[in-house]
């Protein structure tokens, strides 16, 4: 399987000392998004050609990637919604990231997990990350300067994130929408 | 559909590499090994399929697996939640190697014979890190495209520091590092403002790009406030040349010291405090102050104190971009120098200053062009007033120089932008211009 050396290295990761620059790790990210949730599953998805296309044209950027890290949140058996872990460059570094949904694809939280930029930090703001609830791929108003405000002096790692958010939102609609 | 691609990729070469033979080689020799690899390439192309359904199956497998054994999972009596373990798989490169640059074209409108086109600047930056808490940030820079001793271009270190982290978002510099002072001075890539030029408060009021050695440290908290404080080297008043106009340029700029054997006796301390607790708003400020005489025997200015503070805002409601900026410095116990400096064109100022306020407007994006107009508006003297002098014997204060800026960006993608303006000055209209720019970064 395709995940296994990567679930591997990350159970290496998880027992190591959590990084300086990590704010959350995958783990306190899935608890903070869904506090009520009982059981988080790992459920990724690989994406088709066609789905792929679906992606890029809701989201109007390249789909980038085939393959999400997606994670089921449940409470017994109750679908509360999905986790999706993703990393974008923000100036020069990656910003590690997570996207809660709710089941009808909207957003329902997103936490920085790493950022490791000399500036910019500031999109670990709540007011900031606050802009994005709620929204989804079809509503709009997941773009800066339509939606979402630029964070000035973070112009790229805020475009980036929000980018990256945009398209992960695109991904949820036409792969985890029920 | 990488896969796909990789093995066209493949095909294509080998056709490619091929074509010397076939040269040689007959018409029917040539069909028959393009038959032989068409047919090798649908055969690639079918196994390709396989794996892919075989992923798919097998994907679909574990997942149905999950589904299954979801029922059996404890889901009430569960103390903690279950660990969905899939923590981001890679930590992005070590050492990135970035840079920026600026071509720019300035005319005169009023004597089209001191039209200028420079190299502004080329700067190569590399960002090392070591491990995941420490690293090293570098600026190499290139001005006015020739350095050599008979030149007038310069060659210098712009940024060469040491930041670590101390968890919770503390970091920790040591090194040459920029001063946080202003909107420009720490976000003054091309691409990062409005105009050919930067504006003129924060060039001839806040000396930018200004950098001093020292060490500083820096945080953030959750209601939206960034902090910097620090300890660096200073200015060094000695440098003053009082019969050069360099310090009527901008008076910090001509006594800087780079970290070029920088006097350190006095050193100088900073704080900047920037608030952005609501989305698209940024209110900040920040002040250095240190005395710049470095008790240097024989110098008439030993307690001369240099402080320079800012205050600054902008606000970027849907695709408006607005700001606006205040900067004051101060020169104190002055006057002992400028005794000796009577009679020369430019003593010491006791006090200069500036402001501007700026409003820019995506008005067009089209594919990867972004047009954005903007004006500015800024007022700002280097030699606002002087300490006393026995009367005749003085420099009048200069009057405020009042210059309106109107003109346009044009981003070409993020990294690429093209700048076109026109600037009005109030008080000495023969440096009225049009200026034309290319910057790039990243």
């Amino acid at each position: 399987m395709r995940y296994q050396p990567l679930l591997a290295l990350s159970a290496c990761a998880l027992c190591a000392p959590a990084f300086a620059t990590q704010y959350l790790t995958a783990e306190q990210a899935q608890q903070a998004i869904f506090p009520d949730a009982t059981t988080f599953r790992p459920q990724p998805l690989a994406l088709n050609a066609a789905q792929m296309q679906q992606v890029e044209k809701l989201a109007a950027m390249p789909a980038r990637s085939v393959n999400w890290r997606v994670v089921g949140a449940y409470k017994g058996d109750t679908l509360l919604g999905y986790m999706v872990l993703d990393e974008v460059t923000g100036k020069f570094e990656l910003i590690s990231y997570a996207v809660g949904l709710n089941p009808d694809a909207s957003v329902k939280q997103v936490e920085i997990m790493t950022y490791r930029e000399s500036h910019g930090g500031e999109i670990r703001l709540p007011a900031w990350r606050r802009q994005f609830i709620g929204k989804s791929a079809v509503g709009g108003g997941l773009s800066i300067g339509d939606g979402i405000a630029n964070i000035s002096g973070a112009t790229l790692s805020c475009t980036h994130l929000t980018d990256g958010i945009r398209r992960i939102a695109a991904v949820a609609q036409v792969m985890l929408k029920k | 559909m990488i896969l796909t691609k990789k093995l066209m990729a493949a095909a294509l070469g080998a056709t490619f590499l091929a074509a010397p033979l076939a040269a040689s080689a007959s018409e029917a020799e040539l069909l028959a090994r393009m038959e032989k690899m068409s047919a090798e390439l649908e055969q690639l192309k079918a196994e390709l399929k396989a794996s892919m359904q075989k992923t798919n199956e097998l994907e679909k497998r574990q997942q149905d697996m999950a589904t299954a054994a979801a029922p059996a999972a404890p889901a009430v009596t569960l103390p903690t939640p279950v660990v969905a373990s899939v923590e981001p798989s890679h930590t992005g490169p070590v050492t990135i190697l970035s840079g920026y640059g600026e071509i720019n074209y300035n005319r005169p409108t009023k004597d089209a014979s001191a039209a200028q086109a420079d190299i502004r600047r080329a700067v190569i930056a590399i960002e090392h890190r070591f491990d995941e808490k420490t690293k090293m940030v570098s600026e190499f820079e290139w001005e006015h495209g020739v350095v050599s001793a008979s030149d007038q271009g310069e060659s210098e270190i712009e940024q060469l520091y040491i930041e670590r982290e101390f968890g919770g978002g503390l970091r920790g510099k040591v090194g040459l590092f920029l001063i946080p002072s202003g909107l420009l001075n720490t976000n003054h890539e091309p691409t990062a403002y409005y105009g050919v030029e930067r504006n003129f408060v924060e060039t001839a009021i806040i000396p930018s790009t200004w950098r001093e050695v020292g060490v500083g440290l820096s945080g953030d908290t959750d209601a939206g406030l960034t902090w910097d404080v620090g300890v660096t080297t200073g200015f060094d008043l000695g440098k003053w040349d009082a019969t050069s106009t360099e310090g009527r340029d901008s008076p910090l700029g001509s006594i800087h010291q780079e970290g070029q054997f920088a006097k350190s006796r006095d050193l100088a301390v900073h704080g900047a405090l920037n608030w952005r607790g609501i989305p698209g708003l940024l209110l900040g400020g920040s002040i250095f102050s240190g005395k710049a005489g470095h008790n240097t025997e024989g110098f008439a200015a030993n307690d001369a104190r240099i402080t320079l503070y800012d205050l600054h805002a902008r606000y970027t409601p849907g695709l408006w971009d607005l700001s606006a900026l205040y900067a004051r410095g101060q020169i104190s116990n002055t006057e002992a120098l400028n005794d000796t400096f009577v009679g020369s064109p430019t003593p010491v100022p006791k006090s200069f200053d500036g402001w501007y306020t700026q409003a820019a407007y995506q008005l067009l994006k089209s594919g990867d062009y972004t047009l954005s107009p903007f004006v500015r508006y800024e007022q700002f003297n280097t030699a606002k007033s002087y300490a006393f002098v026995p009367q005749g014997l003085g420099v009048a204060p200069t009057p405020d120089e009042k210059v309106t800026t109107v003109g346009a960006n044009l981003k070409v993608g993020e990294g690429v932008v093209l700048k076109a303006d026109y600037q009005k000055f109030k008080e000495d209209k023969s440096r009225d211009r049009l200026n034309l720019g290319m910057g790039f970064a990243y």
